[in-house]
């Protein structure tokens, strides 16, 4: 066992469950959704990419790249609850945010997966 | 690049870590404080407020307790984030910076950088390996011929002196050893563009590495390459190295070749020398019998050569069971009494041929107390010592570097001048002189510029259209002014290769054929007209008869109807 690899692992996996934890729930209901799950999903998020920084494998090329694109979403539904909070409906602004991190989801499911077929791959 | 950014990301893994984590605990705990908005009610923070104050205070900006003042519980929450955040924030920095000044993240900058340089070349260039006192010189020489060099050298000292010379052209340089592989596939000797590699290391087995690797890589490129041992040298010739340069056996050739044939060593001289020296004819050495101080490989090929001239020696040696010199004067020559020995008053010419330049110097100067009339041959090892060696004076100063970028530059300007010169060596020493004669008539005492040219559709359109009209092109009509025709350029055709067949210089009525290459020598200016003539072939028919042809189509018509 690697503590390293465990590191790895666990956070690309948090990246993945808080993601879900905030998607799950009415797409327009702001009780369903809380920010500080938002943020907790963008700070692990941000760590797992800072992690896979440096792989120069093809898997960890993508998977690097699958980290970006959920990033890149989940930062533009920040900025959108940010700057719009309370200057626009509440519920068309809780659809864009959630739709946003549904998107982040799937890159992040993407993630996972590429992770699990790489270790099923490996043979020790 | 690419390496590059994945070298410093993975540096920076842990500080950004370390900043995401404490940023992210800083921020959230800001937002928990309970603050009392300007109205007195309770109020929290938004994560976006808080990650703007956070980042105003981790970055030391500090704008202040913004938007309405802190309230104790969240003051006390600031302090532990300042303290909490700033750290990591200058470690990161800190961490940059070192990594810019890492040794190996530089290196591969400089060796991505090179590769890029050599990658936009996009005309011909020469390698060359090292850049020692010869190389310094064959790059000089080729830069004043505009031709490009790459140069790959493992000192960087020696790369800054040549930041600091003056070229006409940028010299794309990295510091790197050349026996790598992958530094030669950097200099580019996969590109299409390169001509030659050079690698005239003073170290025999890295100049067989290099030329091994190219010889593999790349079989068809050109390989100069220096080698001093025998064995060495047969093991380049073994695996095709293009020439092999022996700067001792090389030396010892030319002053044999002084001795019997001034002309065909000043013609030798001449055609491989700087564009734009002067060559001073020199002195002919005496024949009779020589004094020759140090009988290392230097002496043992002057020797030889002196002794096929049927010229007797007398050797004069400090080491004689080092050497395996059998009669020799035990001594190093330095001393009067060694010289008188050796008979210094009777010799007409003496070699100071050892590799210590102070103690060389020293032999010529006790000589020429002894006998005045003596000739002086002394070798210069180091060009750093160049300011005593022209105060001295002596008749024939010998610099092994000098010989071999000559040598190298006969091989690199085309290969018909190098078979040209070995095919002089065979011709008389009269033949030469008038070959001499003919040039300094023609093109001045400065050392001209010597060009190939071969008659074909690529490098002379021209010649090949009117030839298809089946009018004839002499070397005669090559060597008119394009602008007058009555007027004669200042060339001279020094050899016509015909079918392998070579035609030492061809007279002025030859008719030229297909596929012939011919060696030019003249003027810059020259060199410029000649390339016209070959490429335009209005300029070409005024040339041949006098008329002017029409460029546009329509008087073209015109005139075909009128005929």
């Amino acid at each position: 066992m690697n503590l390293e690899k465990v590191i790895f692992g666990f956070f690309i996996v948090l990246a993945m469950t808080l993601n879900f934890g905030f998607f799950l729930g009415d797409i327009d209901n702001p009780a369903h959704h809380h920010i500080y799950e938002l943020y907790a999903a963008i700070v692990v998020s941000l760590i797992a990419t800072v992690l896979k920084f440096g792989d120069r494998t093809h898997v960890g090329a993508i998977l690097l790249s699958t980290s970006l694109a959920a990033d890149l979403q989940l930062i533009t539904a920040a900025i959108l609850w940010a700057s719009l909070s309370g200057k626009y409906d509440e519920q068309a602004l809780m659809v864009y945010i959630v739709s946003l991190s549904g998107g982040a989801l799937m890159a992040n499911i993407i993630s996972v997966v590429l992770l699990i077929a790489e270790t099923i791959s490996q043979r020790r | 690049m690419n390496s590059i950014l994945f070298l410093i990301l993975r540096r920076l893994r842990r500080p950004l870590i370390l900043i995401i984590v404490s940023f992210a605990i800083a921020i959230f705990g800001l937002t928990m404080m309970p603050g009392v908005d300007n109205k007195g009610q309770v109020w929290h923070m938004s994560v976006f407020q808080a990650l703007y104050v956070i980042s105003y205070t981790a970055t030391t900006i500090g704008f202040g307790e913004i938007p309405y003042p802190f309230s104790q519980a969240q003051r006390l929450w600031t302090t532990f984030s300042i303290y909490f955040t700033v750290i990591p924030w200058f470690y990161a920095i800190g961490k940059i910076i070192t990594l810019l000044q890492d040794t190996a993240l530089k290196q591969a900058i400089a060796a991505e950088r090179f590769g890029r340089a050599i990658n936009l070349l996009q005309e011909p260039f020469y390698i060359l390996c090292s850049y020692g006192q010869s190389v310094t010189l064959l790059a000089k020489a080729l830069d004043h011929m505009n031709m490009r060099v790459v140069v790959i050298e493992r000192s960087q000292n020696r790369l800054d002196e040549l930041e600091l010379t003056d070229s006409k052209q940028v010299i794309p340089h990295f510091c790197g050893d050349a026996m790598l592989p992958d530094n030669l596939i950097r200099a580019g000797i996969l590109n299409p563009h390169c001509r030659g590699l050079v690698t005239l290391t003073d170290n025999d087995e890295v100049n067989l590495a290099v030329a091994i690797a190219v010889k593999l890589l790349n079989p068809k490129l050109p390989v100069v390459a220096r080698a001093e041992r025998d064995d060495i040298a047969a093991n380049m010739a073994s695996f095709g190295t293009d020439h092999i340069i022996n700067p001792y056996t090389l030396f010892g050739d030319q002053l044999a070749m002084r001795v019997h044939a001034l002309g065909t060593y000043l013609l030798h001289e001449w055609l491989t020398g700087i564009t734009g020296e002067t060559l001073l004819p020199p002195e002919p050495p005496p024949r009779g019998r020589w004094i020759v101080c140090g009988y290392g490989r230097f002496g043992k090929s002057v020797v030889a050569n002196l002794e096929r001239e049927h010229i007797t020696t007398t050797i004069i040696e400090a080491k004689p069971e080092l050497t395996g010199c059998n009669q020799c004067i035990v001594g190093s020559g330095t001393e009067a009494k060694t010289l008188k020995e050796a008979g210094i008053e009777s010799a007409v010419g003496i070699v100071a041929g050892t590799d210590n330049d102070i103690n060389n110097l020293s032999i010529v100067m006790t000589a020429f107390e002894l006998n005045p009339n003596i000739f002086l041959v002394i070798r210069k090892n180091n060009s750093h010592n160049a300011a005593l060696f022209k105060q001295f004076d002596a008749h024939i100063t010998m610099q092994p570097t000098y010989i071999i970028a000559h040598e190298c530059l006969a091989h690199l300007i085309s290969p018909l001048l190098a078979q040209f010169l070995t095919l002089v060596r065979d011709q008389t020493n009269d033949w030469a002189n008038q070959l001499i004669s003919q040039l300094v008539s023609k093109v001045g005492e400065e050392v001209p510029e010597t060009w190939a040219v071969t008659i074909d559709q690529q490098t002379a359109p021209a010649v090949t259209a009117l030839m298809h009209q089946h009018i004839a092109i002499t070397l005669q009509t090559l060597s008119r002014q394009p602008t007058d025709r009555e007027q004669a350029l200042d060339i001279v055709p020094l050899m016509l290769l015909r079918n392998q067949q070579p035609m030492l210089v061809p007279a002025l009525e030859t008719p030229l054929m297909m596929g012939d290459q011919i060696l030019f020598c003249g003027r810059p200016e020259a060199k410029t007209a000649v390339t016209t003539l070959l490429e335009h072939d209005k300029t070409l028919t005024y040339i041949v008869d006098g008329s002017e042809t029409p460029n546009s189509l329509l008087f073209r018509w015109l005139m075909a109807k009128k005929v």
